[in-house]
């Protein structure tokens, strides 16, 4: 016997039950006013059932998370690894370096959140509007302060800090009076840096000029004071922190909101249609800086003398140990008071330029608000993730990667393999760290995108990319050989600049924008802590002055690679052109034959 | 020989709104569930995040729109698999409709095509019917 199914039935049983409402029936009946007018609808809030929140809040969250886990983790993962598989030692404070890292995720997951909601809406507003309502000047005054602020606002900054507390004062005076009394000139120096920047950037934008004579201008006069420097025994240990600096600055932070004022100032300006609008002020930023750190040094070995910075600091130090520390020298009070200090200045000038000089209001003032206490908050734990976290973990693979070709004391075996095969190793080690971190970085991609646009495809996103990541594995590898070796940072630098801006001079413009901005975009919040604290760590265990010049190599590097690149590219683009215009002459020359 | 373009009835959009970066997981689903392909746009759009206080910042404002073509058929299956892939009984995370179309056309294999014929499950329709 069979049974008889309506398919309907079926289909019922199988799919899921629909409830039917009438959206008649949800949709809000119009309200009339005394006088017969409808009055206009405003939604209630809605209330959310706990499970509704969880279900809201968890992919809002979770993606975040995950977001900066990718950032750290394998960076962290490859730093325990080869610690524990090729230098065979056991991580100490294993517990304190993950609790460390933790703070980081979340610290920087709270921040870059914080970032867009609670500072680029300011950016953009002003970057939109300020061009428009106020004079040129104003306009490039404001600029100038925002790069100084920015400056205090970026997260790696904190590592300089974190870092210069290890600096040997009576070997290194003015490196060390930089890092720890000067602290805040140090970091105000880079600012006005940057500020430079935004400024000429944005003069450039607005005139279309070409960023080659830039690049010269800048470079020039800083190779030229770091002669100066280095010819001086005690200025020259500052010229790897000088260097350096320059690849700090260029963060998540900078980048945007300077970006975004000077792309504004540009589109009102009129000329700046071009597709290079927004290259430039990176390369600017991460110039300028060296150029007035190195400054300040010399300023620094007018007003005071070594022995004057000797005396100071030990007098400090003996202070110090004779004293309990204020509370806000303390772990949770110094992080917390730099929190503050570098986010709420840069907030108040930005309100002050919306209040002020715009004479407008913020459309979402809760929500930026909430933005904002993200950033503080962020700021916090980052900064706590970087000292216990960053610095540590990054110090301690330092300070051991020698071991692998030196005897070092406190380090079981050492050396542990023969010295040519345990050289080859550190050198394995430094190059890898560079290249896979640099890979890694959200930015490079990003700018890669853009480049393959700018070039229309005959540069391609991931010859970009590896070209990049080259570069900085190899400039890594060539600062750490500088602090094995005790080279000079300046027979490094200056032919490395050198050899940049030749190359730049038969470069075309594109390739120039794109490679010079290369650096600044592959040093993030994660990759500067580590490698700064890696270098000291490496320069401690090996007995060099300074550990400083890894970054400053790391931004040689990509600039002098994408150079390269580029000139191969442009050959072979050209070389094809001309193959198919040869081609096609040959082609037209047979069809004339046929006709005639 | 009188041109001829082949033309499916049978049609339906079905259109999904939700937060940028929450369309792959719900293309996957429709995919499975039988949908042969599907059109991503970007978009802006407010609604719900107004309306949840501070909870609001968990919503994006930046919204994807996928626009999925189906048969009348697959319709109430691919609605239902994209609907819980995208979570929509979540305050905020979009709204999705269906709209019948009038016909669409796209590449036939010829193959299918002939087999269509050969069940006589196609029709010639004159220009103007």
């Amino acid at each position: 016997m069979t049974e008889h199914i309506r398919f309907g039935d079926v289909m019922r049983e199988v799919g899921i039950d629909q409830t039917v409402v009438s959206y008649n029936d949800l949709t809000p009946k119009p309200e009339y006013d005394a006088e017969g007018r409808v009055k206009p609808y405003v939604a209630r809030n809605l209330r959310l059932a706990p499970g509704d929140v969880y279900n809201l809040l968890s992919p809002y969250v979770g993606a975040r998370f995950w977001d900066q886990v990718r950032s750290v983790l394998p960076l962290a993962v490859y730093l325990v690894l080869f610690q524990i598989l090729i230098l065979r030692q056991t991580v100490t404070d294993s517990w304190v370096i993950t609790a460390g890292m933790g703070a980081v995720i979340v610290g920087l997951m709270l921040f870059m959140e914080g970032l867009k909601l609670g500072l680029m809406p300011f950016a953009g507003e002003i970057g939109d509007r300020l061009p428009k309502r106020s004079p040129l000047p104003v306009v490039l005054l404001i600029a100038f302060l925002l790069g100084i602020g920015v400056t205090f606002a970026e997260p790696a900054i904190g590592a300089l800090q974190a870092v210069g507390a290890g600096v040997d004062v009576s070997r290194a005076p003015y490196l060390y009076a930089l890092l720890n009394q000067w602290t805040g000139t140090l970091v105000l120096m880079v600012g006005i840096g940057v500020g430079a920047a935004a400024v000429l950037g944005t003069v450039r934008f607005l005139y279309g000029w070409s960023l080659k004579p830039f690049i010269y201008a800048a470079l020039v006069p800083t190779l030229a004071l770091s002669v100066y420097c280095w010819r001086d025994p005690h200025l020259a240990a500052i010229l790897g922190l000088a260097w350096d600096c320059g690849a700090v600055t260029t963060g998540p932070v900078t980048v945007p909101l300077v970006l975004s004022l000077g792309i504004g100032i540009a589109s009102a300006g009129g000329k700046g249609g071009s597709s290079l609008s927004g290259f430039g002020i990176v390369t600017l930023a991460s110039l300028f800086p060296v150029l007035a750190v190195l400054g300040l040094g010399v300023y620094l070995s007018a007003v005071t003398s070594p022995e004057a910075v000797i005396h100071l600091a030990q007098t400090a130090s003996a202070q110090s140990g004779a004293a309990q520390p204020a509370w806000f020298e303390t772990t949770p009070g110094a992080e917390i008071i730099g929190g503050f200090r570098a986010i709420v200045p840069l907030v108040i000038f930005l309100f002050l330029v919306m209040r002020l000089v715009l004479r407008t209001r913020l459309h979402d003032a809760g929500i930026v608000a909430y933005g904002l206490v993200l950033a503080v908050a962020g700021m916090i734990v980052f900064n706590i993730g970087l000292s216990y976290g960053l610095a540590k973990l990054g110090g301690q693979s330092g300070s051991l990667v020698p071991a692998a070709f030196l005897s070092l004391e406190g380090v079981r075996g050492s050396p542990l393999y023969m010295a040519e095969l345990g050289l080859v190793i550190a050198m394995a080690f430094a190059w890898i760290l560079g290249f896979g971190a640099t890979l890694a970085e959200p930015a490079l991609n990003a700018l890669g995108i853009t480049v393959e646009n700018l070039t229309q495809g005959a540069f391609r996103k991931t010859t970009l990319i590896y070209a990049v990541s080259i570069g900085v594995g190899f400039g890594i590898l060539t600062g750490v050989l500088r602090i094995i070796y005790d080279i000079e940072i300046l027979y490094l630098v200056l032919p490395g600049y050198v050899l940049a801006m030749a190359l730049t001079a038969v470069s075309s413009e594109e390739f120039v924008n794109v490679a010079w901005d290369s650096a600044g975009v592959t040093t993030g919040p994660v990759t500067v802590p580590l490698v700064l604290a890696m270098g000291l760590g490496f320069g401690g265990a090996l007995g060099a002055v300074d550990g400083f010049g890894i970054l400053a190599m790391a931004s040689i590097g990509p600039i002098v690679s994408v150079l390269l690149t580029g000139v191969w590219v442009s050959r072979r683009h050209r070389r094809r052109m001309a193959a198919e215009t040869t081609n096609a002459q040959l082609v037209l020359a047979k069809a004339e034959g046929i006709e005639g | 020989m009188k041109k001829n373009i082949v033309v499916l009835t049978d049609v339906s959009l079905i259109t999904c709104v939700v937060q940028r970066g929450a369309a792959d997981d719900i293309i996957k689903a429709a995919r499975e569930a039988g949908a042969q392909g599907a059109t991503v746009s970007f978009a802006r759009g407010t609604g719900v995040r107004e309306r949840l206080g501070i909870l609001g910042v968990a919503v994006e404002v930046e919204k994807e729109i996928i626009q999925v073509v189906v048969s009348t058929e697959q319709q109430d299956r691919v609605f239902e698999a994209m609907y819980l892939a995208g979570k929509l009984n979540t305050p905020g995370m979009g709204i999705m409709y269906v709209t019948h179309l009038e016909k669409a056309a796209t590449h036939i294999p010829m193959e299918v095509l002939e087999k269509l014929r050969a069940t006589g499950r196609s029709r010639h329709a004159s220009a103007k019917a």
